[in-house]
C-alpha cells in the first residue's frame, strides 16, 4: 500500500532551513561535527555520536526511532582512531539499529533492529533486513539483499533500487508532518 | 519490491505468463514486450571479489577455481576473514656469531595474521604462522586427491576429442557417398591421420587414445577400516569436531577436527547482463567497474510501462461493491493515453510478418544454425484466479511525461470528475469500483485484474532498413492482491 | 530506592544515564550517555576499566530466594557492553575482559567467567555456565573456544576518558557517599 501520512508533534521537532526535521528528544553529541544533509529526519531518542568523529548524511536520510548512529574505532599500535561515519542521499535506518559502519552508501535501507559492526561498509544500493547482524568489517556489495544473524546474501535487489528508494525516502519525507492541531 | 518492505500487491503479466511485480521486469524496445527474468539470457559480464571489489578476467578467474586470491571467508562460520596485524620482536638468531651482525633486526616487525570479527577465528588457532606482507602469501594447501582429478580430466577431455572426432567422421562420410568426386586424400593417397597433422589437429592414435589407454578406473573395496574401538566410549568434545557446513566448505578436505580447518578463498561475483532471447538485444548492461550501480543499457519495465499502486481499499465483501484507490505513473518522458479494460478485451495478437530486408532474413537462417531450443522462451497462458471484477471506466485518460522539475511545485488538482481523484505531474489517482463474486469464500484471497491500453512512444533510432513506427499501442494486464474476503 | 552512587577517580560518567540503588563505579571505567544501571535487588559493583557504551542495561534484578543482606553484582574488569545490550543477573559474578556485544542479553542464572564474547543479538536465558573464553555467536548461537583472551581496550578508553569530558557533562568522581542525585534526563536536549 501507499506510505500513509506520519504525524509528529510540531512542537517537539526542530526544522532546520534546509528541510532537516530533528527530534528534540534526541541525543546528538558533539552537534558541530554532525552534518545532515538537507530533508533528513531524526527522529526521537536517536543517538548520534558527532563526538567520537564526523557523522555527514546525504540528503532525505531518515534515523528512524531509538537507533545509534556511533563512528567506529580502530586499533593501531600507538593508539585509538574514530573513523568518520558518512552516509549516502536516500538511506532508511529502522528502529533500534545501531549503525557503526564506516561508509553507508546511497539508496540503502537498513530494517529495523539491525546490528551494523564496526568499521562495515555498505555499498550503494543494499539493503538489510530487519533483526540482521553484519558482523565487524563485513562488505555488502551494490545490489545485494542480506539477512540473518551473521548477515548473509539472500537474493539480488531490482535495478531499479536507486529510484525505489529515491521515491520512498522522498514519499516518507512528504509524509512526515506536523499535527495539525491547535 | 515495488512496495520495497511491503509484499508485492500489483503483478503484472509478463509475455511468457509468469506473474511479475513491476520492478523485476524488463521492456524490450523492439520487440514492444514485457519480459522477466525466466524469460530473457543471462549472461556473465565480468568477475570480482566482492569484497575487495578487485576485477578479474574470466579465463583468470576459471583458472583460480572462480576464488578471490587475497580474500578468505572464516572456516568456522563463513563470514569474511580480516587481517590484523602484531609487532612481533623476531627472535634472535640462534647462530651466535650472527648474533651481533643483526642487530637492526631486533625491532619489533610487523606480522600479520587473520582473524575472523564474527566468532573470532584466528589464523594461528590451526597454526598458520603470521606473514609478514598484509596480502596474499598465505600457504595453499596442496589437494590430495590433485593427480586423480587431473587423471580424470584427461581422460575425460580424451573421451570428448574422441566423439567429437567421430561425429566428424561420419559426417565426412555421410558426405562421400552422396559426393560422386573423388576426394583429396584418395586422390593424393593422403592418410587420414597426415590431414589430420596439416589441420592442426592431435593425431588421432597418440594423444588422445594413451590417455583413455592408461585410465585406470576407479575400483570399489569390499575391506573398510575399521572404526576405531573407542568410537562408542570416548567422550564427545563439540567444540572440537567441525560441523557438516564447515566440512562441506572445503569438499577436497573435509576436516573432521576444528584444529585443521583452514581460511578458505572468498568465491567472486559476478556482474550480469541480460538479454532478449527473441531479438538477441540487451535489456540491462551494467558499467564495467564493481562499485559503479549505474547501467549502459537499463530497459526496465519501470521505466517504460505504466505503473499501478494500490493507494486503499475498503475490505472486500463477496456480492457487494467495494472502492478501490489506485494510483497510475507514467515513467517515460512523453505523454501517455491510457485507457482501462478488461483482461479478456485486450485484442489479440496479429503475427504480422514485417517487410524484412534481405539482410534481416539472412540473419535469421544464420541463427537457425544455432540451437535454437536454448534461447526460445516459452510461453504459456497466465493462470490466475480473479475473485472480483473491476468497473473499468469508458474514455481515455491522458497523463502527463515525467517532469523532475514538477515535484517542487506541491499543488495537487483536484478534479471535479468522480472517477479521477487528484492528478500530480506524470501521476493519477483513480477511484475504482470492485465487484465481488458473491460466491467467494469468506477468508480466500481477494484479487482483481485489469488491462492497460497505453500509448508508447518508441525513442530508438529508427534503424535503416525497417520501416519503424514511433508511436504503438500496448497492452498489459495487472493482477491487484487486495487482501482477503470478508464475509 | 537509595541511591548510593559511588564514582572512584578516573571513572568517567555521563550525567545522561539512570542510575539507581547502590552503585560502585571503579577507576579508568567509561560510561556512556543514555546507560541504565538499577540495583533494585542489592549493591552492584563494576570494577576498573569498563567500557558501558549507549543503552545497555545492567539490573540487579530482586529475586525471592535472596540472602539477607544481599550479595552483590560483581562485574571485573576490561569488560565490554556494546550499545543496546542486556545484563539482568540477582547471582552475581562476571569475569574479566568480557565482551557482551551489541543488543545482547544475558538473563538470570548466567554465570559468566573471564574472556567471553556473547555475540551481537545473542539471548542467554537458560541457566548455564560460560567457562572462560566462550565465543557465542549467531541466530543459532553456536559456541565455539577462542584461543586467547579479548584484547583489552585499554587503548579505547584512554582516548574516550580524554575526549568524552569535552562534549558531555559528566558525574563528578566521588568515593565519598552521594546524596540522591537529580535525574538528569530531563536536562540533556542539547541543540
Amino acid at each position: 500500500m501507499e506510505l500513509q501520512d506520519t504525524y509528529y508533534n510540531k512542537s517537539e521537532y526542530v526544522e532546520t532551513a534546509s528541510g532537516n526535521k530533528v527530534s528534540r528528544q534526541t541525543v546528538l553529541c558533539g552537534s558541530q561535527n554532525i552534518v545532515l544533509h538537507g530533508k533528513v529526519i531524526v527522529q526521537s531518542d536517536a543517538i548520534i555520536r558527532g563526538d567520537l568523529a564526523n557523522v555527514k548524511t546525504g540528503r532525505f536520510c531518515i534515523i528512524s526511532k531509538g537507533s545509534v548512529i556511533r563512528p567506529p574505532f580502530k586499533k593501531f599500535s600507538k593508539g585509538v582512531a574514530f573513523f568518520p561515519l558518512q552516509m549516502g542521499d536516500h538511506v532508511f535506518v529502522g528502529e533500534n539499529t545501531v549503525v557503526n559502519a564506516a561508509v553507508v552508501g546511497s539508496y540503502v535501507y537498513i530494517g529495523k533492529n539491525v546490528v551494523i559492526g564496526r568499521r562495515c561498509v555498505l555499498k550503494d544500493c543494499c539493503m538489510i533486513e530487519d533483526n540482521s547482524v553484519l558482523p565487524a568489517e563485513t562488505v555488502v556489495p551494490s545490489f545485494a539483499r542480506y539477512s540473518g544473524s551473521p548477515a548473509r546474501l539472500v537474493t539480488a535487489l531490482p535495478e531499479a533500487m536507486p529510484d525505489l528508494m529515491t521515491e520512498f525516502t522522498k514519499s516518507y519525507y512528504q509524509h512526515f508532518l506536523p499535527t495539525t492541531v491547535n | 519490491m515495488a512496495y520495497l518492505t511491503q509484499l508485492d500487491y500489483v503483478k503484472y503479466i509478463c509475455s511468457c505468463g509468469q506473474l511479475k511485480p513491476i520492478t523485476s521486469l524488463y521492456f524490450c524496445r523492439h520487440c514492444l514486450k514485457i519480459r522477466c527474468g525466466f524469460c530473457i539470457c543471462h549472461e556473465v559480464d565480468s568477475h570480482y571479489c566482492a569484497n575487495c571489489l578487485e576485477n578479474m578476467p574470466s579465463s583468470e578467474a576459471r583458472l583460480k577455481k572462480n576464488r578471490c586470491s587475497s580474500c578468505f571467508d572464516c572456516p568456522s562460520c563463513f563470514h569474511t576473514l580480516s587481517t590484523r596485524a602484531t609487532l612481533a620482536q623476531p627472535r634472535q638468531p640462534v647462530d651466535p656469531a650472527g648474533g651481533d651482525t643483526k642487530v637492526e633486526n631486533k625491532q619489533p616487525k610487523k606480522m600479520y595474521y587473520l582473524s575472523c570479527f564474527n566468532c573470532r577465528w584466528t589464523s594461528r588457532d590451526v597454526g598458520i604462522p603470521d606473514q609478514p606482507v598484509a596480502s596474499g602469501g598465505w600457504p595453499e594447501r596442496a589437494n590430495p586427491f590433485a593427480t586423480r582429478i587431473n587423471q580424470l580430466l584427461d581422460y575425460y577431455k580424451a573421451i570428448a576429442l574422441q566423439e567429437k572426432q567421430e561425429k566428424l567422421e561420419r559426417e565426412r562420410k555421410k558426405f562421400s557417398i552422396r559426393g560422386k568426386y573423388i576426394t583429396l586424400t584418395d586422390k593424393t593417397g593422403l592418410t587420414g591421420a597426415m590431414a589430420r597433422n596439416i589441420a592442426g589437429l592431435p593425431s588421432n592414435e597418440a594423444g588422445s587414445s594413451s590417455a583413455i589407454a592408461n585410465f585406470v578406473a576407479s575400483q570399489a573395496s569390499e575391506e573398510v577400516e575399521q572404526l576405531p574401538d573407542d568410537i562408542y566410549t570416548k567422550e564427545v568434545n563439540l567444540k572440537q569436531i567441525t560441523s557438516m557446513p564447515q566440512r562441506l566448505a572445503s569438499p577436497e578436505w573435509q576436516p573432521a577436527s576444528v584444529a585443521r580447518l583452514h581460511p578458505v578463498a572468498k568465491l567472486l561475483s559476478v556482474k550480469r547482463s541480460q538479454r532478449c532471447r527473441a531479438c538477441d538485444h540487451n535489456l540491462t548492461k551494467p558499467e564495467y567497474n564493481p562499485g559503479s550501480i549505474k547501467f549502459k543499457i537499463e530497459l526496465l519495465a519501470y521505466y517504460h510501462v505504466p505503473e499501478v499502486k494500490i493507494i486503499s481499499h475498503e475490505p472486500v465483501k463477496p456480492g457487494e461493491k467495494t472502492a478501490l484507490l489506485v494510483k497510475l505513473t507514467n515513467p517515460t518522458g512523453h505523454e501517455m493515453q491510457l485507457r482501462l479494460l478488461q483482461p479478456e478485451d485486450i485484442p489479440p495478437v496479429e503475427d504480422r510478418e514485417e517487410p524484412r530486408s534481405i539482410e534481416k532474413s539472412l540473419e535469421r537462417s544464420l541463427n537457425l544454425e544455432k540451437d535454437a531450443s536454448a534461447c526460445r522462451a516459452i510461453e504459456r497462458p497466465p493462470s490466475y484466479a480473479a475473485s472480483s471484477v473491476v468497473a473499468t471506466p469508458v474514455g481515455a485518460l491522458t497523463l502527463a511525461q515525467r517532469d523532475d522539475a514538477a515535484e517542487y511545485d506541491d499543488d495537487t488538482q483536484h478534479d471535479a470528475d468522480h472517477i479521477i481523484l487528484w492528478r500530480k505531474s506524470n501521476k493519477l489517482a483513480l477511484r475504482l469500483e470492485v465487484t465481488t463474486d458473491a460466491s467467494a469464500a469468506d477468508g480466500a484471497p481477494a484479487s482483481t485484474a485489469f488491462a492497460i491500453e497505453y500509448s508508447y512512444r518508441n525513442t530508438v533510432p529508427p534503424s535503416s532498413t525497417a520501416a519503424h513506427h514511433r508511436d504503438h499501442t500496448l497492452y498489459t494486464t495487472v493482477l491487484l492482491d487486495l487482501g482477503k474476503v470478508h464475509a | 530506592m537509595s541511591y548510593n552512587i559511588k564514582i572512584q577517580p578516573g571513572g568517567t560518567v555521563c550525567e545522561d544515564c539512570t542510575l539507581e540503588g547502590d552503585i560502585t563505579i571503579g577507576g579508568g571505567t567509561v560510561i556512556h550517555p543514555r546507560v541504565t544501571i538499577i540495583a533494585e535487588g542489592g549493591p552492584i559493583i563494576i570494577a576498573e576499566y569498563c567500557i558501558i557504551e549507549e543503552y545497555s542495561t545492567i539490573i540487579h534484578k530482586k529475586s525471592d530466594k535472596q540472602e539477607n543482606p544481599p550479595k552483590p553484582l560483581f562485574i571485573g574488569a576490561h569488560n565490554v557492553f556494546e550499545v543496546g545490550c542486556k545484563l539482568e543477573s540477582p547471582c552475581g559474578h562476571v569475569g574479566e575482559s568480557n565482551v557482551f556485544e551489541c543488543k545482547s542479553f544475558v538473563g538470570v542464572d548466567v554465570k559468566i567467567g573471564s574472556g567471553c564474547v556473547i555475540g551481537a543479538a545473542c539471548q542467554l536465558t537458560a541457566p548455564q555456565t560460560l567457562v572462560d573464553n566462550t565465543v557465542i555467536w549467531g541466530s543459532e548461537h553456536h559456541i565455539r573456544e577462542a584461543l586467547e583472551k579479548q584484547p583489552s581496550q585499554l587503548l579505547q578508553l584512554d582516548f574516550l576518558s580524554k575526549v568524552m569530558p569535552n562534549y558531555h557533562r559528566l558525574r563528578k568522581p566521588n568515593v565519598h557517599k552521594r546524596q540522591p542525585s537529580r535525574q538528569s534526563q530531563e536536562s540533556s536536549p542539547k541543540p
